[in-house]
């Protein structure tokens, strides 16, 4: 791998600083320095797990202090009770954690509803709930545990120094998977996961497994530095372990710091924990408090997202990278379709998909009733009927978001109803949106390149790459950088189509593309779509624009009230007197 | 208690009014909490910091000065709705987000701590009132009177705040405001003037709250944080932005609160009210 | 030192309450020389506030009176306060600041069982003199420099409630149903249990245990249990103003406990009219027989006239400012009799010496270094103060123990 001078001194950087830090105890520092360095590292520790799910996921925990005080009362009761060596109990205070946080993960994540505020309130309550049976049982009891007589070995010949030494693992061990989430797959599917949940399951996301191994790691580790914390303080209580600040602390810290940058928490936790423990003042302690928070309120009015993203910008601006333009980026860019090159263009009679008496009800309202339809291969089918006749409920069970209340779907013969929605896009099926739901805090580039890395499989360097290619291909190249935000309606439409296309979908769902689109626009669309089949890709076409169905299916299918009324060419289809009553009102019904 | 037999029905009673009354106090907290976070997406820490700093004012001026509470608390929700308007302008100046807000207002929050024990020292506060503990007496039942008539400012304000938001234009505008901004604007909904306005109020709630926690509870500086956990789960229990709401969950946390203190080791509370909550955000998720 | 240099150094060390003898007697010789520094930790923010101020001003009145009074081995002293904001770890880190980077000569243990205990474990591992005054549970101090300033004994815990029943029983009619009511607080929640086992050996009726989280804002359905269950004697294990909250939510549902007892009250309990004839245990107050001697009387005076001015509500010496002063003159005695500031000699001779101080002549015989007996009064509200009125030998003149 090549190496810039600056890349190699600053991994000699990188690598003085952590010899250093490792030797530190065994300088002749005062043991204070030493100390206080340990409560940095924990602090960086309890932000940055904080950050895993709360920061990186978008699901706001304030059960940070559960995890944390499982695993200060894990390590007290091994150590102190049962006379396990300290340094054994660090690991099991870190699988209770870890057992906490996933089950109630377990339980939570596969309620759509407990999100955003309603799995803070779960988290917070859960502490209360953690703290109390602590309280009330033998755990604690309310006598606090004492941790004084409890052996702890000297590394560098002092407790501190093994102390320090735990606290710098953790925060080492931390920094290091968050840095490996951040630049993996896994970080841009919790990032997608922060934006829009249902979407990224539809894109392929696995939203639960991430979610679950998001809070699993959070926990832990929150878990494990609460161990080594309980032999740092010596003394533990429930009143100081699942103090109001344990919650509030890893949560300012974090966005202080920038909660959606890996190394943000670590930054905002070391200024903090200087601010609020450095300068101990002595009488005048409460005016000090004081000025520490309102230098906090001026930084952060002034830096809104955080310290990090703002020296990331002000670095950018000094030493300004030159972004790749998409433009001249590499064009390989056909990309092979994923079926046989044989059935480009032409229709084939084996069906892609087949739906078998699918019906779906929310509550006592049947959206669809036992609708029986096949696709073939590489054909455009027209879907059409009125508003609420069913076709976005009939997507949204094809994608496996809705499940089936009756009947089955077939994907090249074999059943997907049932699977859920990431396992069905990674088979091939992709949709775009009738709205536009791209990833807000992802640029345009991202919001494609996780289509291709979670739909298509493809690893982050090759995923750019063919998103690149997309953008190139729907026209939106010169806006790769840029937030979705910035786009006007028309190219959100084709960045959804980007997405879509990203994925190289076997079937492609178009939700109403057209709708908001002037006529050069909808006939430049029209032009896409049919470059699309030809690519080998089949098409279910959700449209209300007549013209553009019966210019561009080949086949069209009509549902009122849920129902399958007509299905055929689209001359055919068009003239059936049913399909026309149901077009143009009840005058017309037989 | 150790063995003994099931409490009296009288005990139970006293407990389940002492509980709503108490879950009165803990809805006027989280009403303006409620209003802010769900209507503005501004989380608002100092809220608990600016309703004890209310309580700290209405002492004051009480032992000071000799103002009565009720004057004290005019003056205080007077004030406070302007520092509730220069708290929103400085938000919408700097464009700060939901996030950003906690901080700030958690900042705020340790400020307004510091401050009170710079002012007041850091020792105990109680407000004596000659009518402060006074009771009305229903057969068996002692109905505190402070208590009931926080109870009742709490439904009059909430009452006011949802008929407000529900059946005015205003009221009206901020809901399609919190809802779609980009709509409502387009709709020509004045949004900046009403969201002054809201938070105005906000912070006026707070103010009021203030007076009545100087009544009921001992003042000290710490105890800014001692109530945020609770009415935390109270807001979001109660729907953000809906001021009823807000009533109703302080209410449904107060009497599991005071029916396990009633019944089993008081130090069950915080263990059996969460325990409800999470069995309802598990079993009956719709309900919210 | 010059001059100069001595007033450079105080001007630097303002912020740490160094002070020089402001208030000199004119017999006492000026101490000079570089400063002796003792460190201590206190919560002087957070949710101990209120009691880390009464340490606060009983440390420096301290020092003052030290130095006005020819300082220590002919040095001034130096008091290094640093503020733990009431939380163990920081307590734990500030303890080891000040003795491996600020090098202070000696240091004074924080206020707070929790504190206590975090600072103790790094004063054992720098071996350093250890002399605290608050903590609950002194069995837990294992550390052998360990000093308690407090007179309750090796046993507190078992001691202090057996002398509640024996001053109840002295009036003839002892407690014959108690109702224990307890924070979860550690060293409350151990005297909720001493109290149990004390009742049991005694045969008395305990009517139940209702123990409370630390933080309950809300003692209204605690109070409908106390009168539901209507004990001859109530014995709260609380803190601060816990005692306040329960009367006042008694009050309320017209209840009036018989005979009461609160752990750790907050002095300005007794300017509570509802709060008339609780009791609690004492180890100093500004009343007779403490003030009967010149050191106590002094420092009372003093104390209560800078807790006037800083505007404390209840501005009276009590037990929390009287034993922080015991510790330093503990401290102190230790040092002036080795003449030195090592702390192997003075915790030496601590361990084998008898102490005079404003609480009385003690020394550490009992238990991790505690006195050998419960020396510890009972004191009780009267009339809007604390009045002491047990044992007999110890009672304030013309108080009676008041036992409905």
């Amino acid at each position: 791998m090549d190496m810039t001078n600056s890349n190699r001194v600053a991994l000699a950087a990188v690598v003085l600083a952590a010899v250093s830090l490792l030797a530190l105890p065994a300088s002749n520092i005062a043991p204070f320095y030493i100390s206080f360095l340990y409560l940095i590292f924990f602090w960086i520790s309890m932000a940055t797990s904080w950050t895993i799910l709360s920061g990186f996921a978008g699901y706001w925990s304030f059960g940070h202090a559960a995890f944390f005080g499982s695993g200060v009362y894990t390590s007290a009761t091994l150590a102190a009770k049962l006379g396990v060596p300290f340094l054994l109990t660090i690991p099991f205070a870190a699988g209770v954690a870890a057992l906490l946080g996933t089950g109630i993960g377990w339980l939570v994540f596969r309620m759509q509803r407990l999100r955003g505020e309603l799995f803070a309130l779960m988290t917070i309550s859960i502490t209360f709930v953690v703290a109390a049976v602590i309280s009330n049982t033998p755990i604690d009891g309310g006598s606090g545990v004492y941790l004084i007589s409890v052996p702890v070995p000297e590394i560098f010949g002092s407790q501190s120094g093994t102390i320090y030494l735990l606290g710098l693992f953790f925060a080492a061990v931390t920094l290091g998977i968050t840095y490996g989430i951040y630049r993996s797959r896994m970080g841009m599917g919790l990032f997608a996961i922060h934006d829009d949940e249902d979407v990224a399951e539809t894109k392929g996301v696995p939203t639960f497994r991430y979610k679950l191994g998001a809070i699993a790691l959070s926990s832990g580790i929150a878990g494990a530095v609460g161990g080594v914390y309980s032999i740092y303080v010596s003394y533990v209580t429930v009143g100081e372990t699942f103090e109001v600040t344990v919650i509030m602390y890893p949560v300012v810290m974090s966005i202080f710091g920038g909660s959606r940058h890996w190394l943000g928490p670590a930054l905002g936790a070391t200024i903090v924990t200087i601010a609020l423990y450095g300068f101990p003042s002595g009488p005048q302690a409460a005016l000090g408090r004081g000025g520490i928070a309102l230098g906090l309120i001026l930084v952060v009015l002034l830096l809104p997202n955080g310290v990090m993203p703002s020296l990331i910008g002000c670095w950018r601006r000094l030493a300004p990278k030159q972004l790749v333009p998409v433009q001249v980026l590499p064009q390989p860019l056909v990309p092979e379709p994923r079926v046989a090159a044989g059935a480009v263009a032409m229709v084939a009679d084996t069906p892609v998909l087949e739906c078998r008496d699918v019906g779906k009800s929310f509550g006592g309202v049947q959206a669809l009733r036992g609708v029986t339809l096949d696709v073939r291969q590489g054909e455009i089918l027209g879907l059409v009927g009125p508003n609420g006749s069913g076709k976005s409920t009939l997507i949204n069970v094809i994608t496996g978001h809705f499940k089936l209340s009756q009947g089955s779907v077939l994907f090249d013969g074999a059943p997907i109803d049932g699977l859920p929605a990431h396992s069905v896009a990674r088979l091939g099926i992709a949709r775009s949106y009738q709205i536009p739901r791209p990833f807000d805090r992802l640029t345009v580039l991202d919001n494609v390149a996780m289509a291709a890395s979670f739909g298509d499989g493809r690893n982050e360097n090759e995923a750019r790459r063919m998103a690149a290619h997309w953008l190139g291909y729907t026209g939106l190249a010169k806006k790769a950088f840029d937030y979705p935000v910035t786009l006007n309606l028309h190219e959100r439409k084709f960045l959804e189509l980007a997405r879509a296309l990203a994925a190289r979908p076997r079937l492609l769902m178009l939700d109403e593309v057209l709708s908001g689109l002037n006529n050069t626009e909808v006939d430049a669309a029209l032009e896409l779509i049919r470059d699309i089949r030809t690519r080998g890709t089949t098409i279910i076409f959700v449209e209300h624009l007549m013209r553009a169905v019966v210019a561009l299916s080949d086949r069209v299918a009509v549902l009122n009230g849920g129902t399958l009324i007509a299905l055929g060419s689209p001359e055919e289809t068009m003239r059936d007197p049913e399909v026309v009553s149901v077009y143009l009102g009840g005058a017309h019904a037989s | 208690m150790g063995g003994s037999a099931m409490p009296h029905l009288s005990l139970l009673e006293q407990a389940l009014l002492t509980g709503v009354l108490t879950g009165g106090l803990y809805g006027l907290l989280a009403l303006g909490l409620s209003l802010s976070w769900g209507l503005l997406r501004l989380v608002n820490l100092g809220h608990f910091a600016m309703a004890l700093l209310g309580a700290y004012l209405t002492w004051w001026l009480g032992t000071s000065y000799n103002v009565a509470p009720w004057w004290a608390g005019l003056l205080v929700v007077f004030v406070f709705f302007f520092y509730g308007v220069g708290l929103h302008w400085v938000f919408m100046r700097f464009r700060v987000t939901e996030m950003a807000s906690m901080l700030i207002t958690f900042a705020f929050a340790v400020i307004v701590e510091s401050t009170i024990q710079t002012i007041w020292t850091a020792d105990f506060r109680r407000y004596e009132t000659a009518w402060g503990s006074q009771s009305w007496v229903v057969g068996s039942l002692y109905v505190p009177k402070l208590n009931t008539i926080a109870f009742v400012v709490a439904g009059a304000l909430a009452a006011a705040t949802w008929a407000w938001l529900r059946y005015t234009y205003a009221g009206r505008a901020l809901r399609a405001c919190a809802e779609d901004p980009p709509i409502a604007t387009a709709f020509g909904i004045n949004h900046r003037g009403l969201s002054f306005l809201l938070s105005g109020l906000c912070a006026a709630f707070a103010g009021v709250a203030g007076v009545f926690i100087a009544l009921i509870a001992t003042l000290a500086p710490s105890e800014i944080w001692s109530w945020i956990g609770v009415v935390f789960a109270v807001v979001i229990i109660g729907g953000l932005g809906n001021p009823l709401g807000a009533l109703a969950g302080g209410v449904l946390i107060g009497v599991c609160e005071a029916m396990t203190m009633a019944i089993v080791n008081p130090s069950w509370a915080p263990l059996v009210s969460f325990s409800v909550l999470i069995a309802l955000l598990l079993f009956r998720p719709r309900w919210i | 030192m010059t001059g100069r240099n001595v007033w450079l150094r105080a001007g630097i060390a303002a912020v740490v309450g160094f002070t020089m003898s402001a208030i000199a007697p004119a017999q006492a010789q000026q101490p000079t020389g570089k400063p002796i520094r003792i460190g201590q930790t206190l919560s002087l923010t957070g949710g101990f506030a209120q009691t880390g101020l009464a340490h606060r001003i009983a440390s420096e009145i301290f020092v003052e009176r030290l130095n006005a009074k020819g300082g220590l081995l002919g040095r001034p002293v130096e008091y290094v306060v640093l503020d733990d904001q009431s939380k163990p770890d920081i307590s734990r880190t500030l303890y080891e600041r000040l003795i491996t980077a600020d090098n202070v000569d000696l240091i004074i243990g924080p206020y707070g069982t929790a504190n206590i205990l975090a600072a103790m474990g790094v004063a054992q591992r720098y071996h350093k003199v250890f002399i605290e005054n608050t903590l609950g549970q002194p069995q837990l101090a294992t550390y052998e420099w360990h000093f308690s300033a407090t007179i309750g004994g090796p046993d507190a815990t078992s001691t202090l409630p057996v002398k509640v029943l024996d001053a109840y029983a002295s009036t003839g009619n002892p407690p014959k149903k108690v109702l224990i009511v307890a924070s979860k607080f550690p060293s409350a929640n151990d005297m909720a249990k001493g109290m149990e086992r004390a009742l049991k050996a005694r045969g008395t009726e305990e009517l139940g245990m209702l123990e409370y989280e630390g933080g309950t804002r809300d003692f209204n359905s605690i109070a409908a249990r106390v009168k539901d269950a209507d004990p001859d004697l109530m014995f709260m294990a609380s803190l601060g103003v816990e005692g306040s909250q329960l009367l006042e939510a008694l009050n309320r549902i017209g209840y009036k406990p018989k005979r009461h007892f609160y752990l750790y009250p907050s002095g300005v309990m007794a300017a509570d009219p509802l709060a008339d004839n609780a009791l609690s245990y004492s180890a100093f107050e500004d009343v007779e027989p403490y003030i009967s001697t010149p050191e106590g009387a002094a420092f009372a005076k003093e104390y209560d006239a800078r807790a006037a001015k800083a505007g404390l509500p209840y501005p009276f010496a009590d037990s929390q400012a009287g034993n922080e002063y015991a510790g330093w003159e503990i401290l102190i005695a230790g040092v002036k009799a080795t003449n030195s500031l090592d702390d192997k000699k003075i915790a030496e001779w601590l361990d084998k010496n008898e102490v005079e101080n404003i609480e009385g002549k003690r020394d550490f015989s009992g238990r991790s270094h505690t006195t050998a007996t419960d020396m510890q009064q009972l004191k009780q509200v009267q009339k809007g103060r604390w009045v002491t009125i047990w044992p007999l030998d110890k009672r304030t003149p013309g108080a009676q123990l008041v036992a409905p």
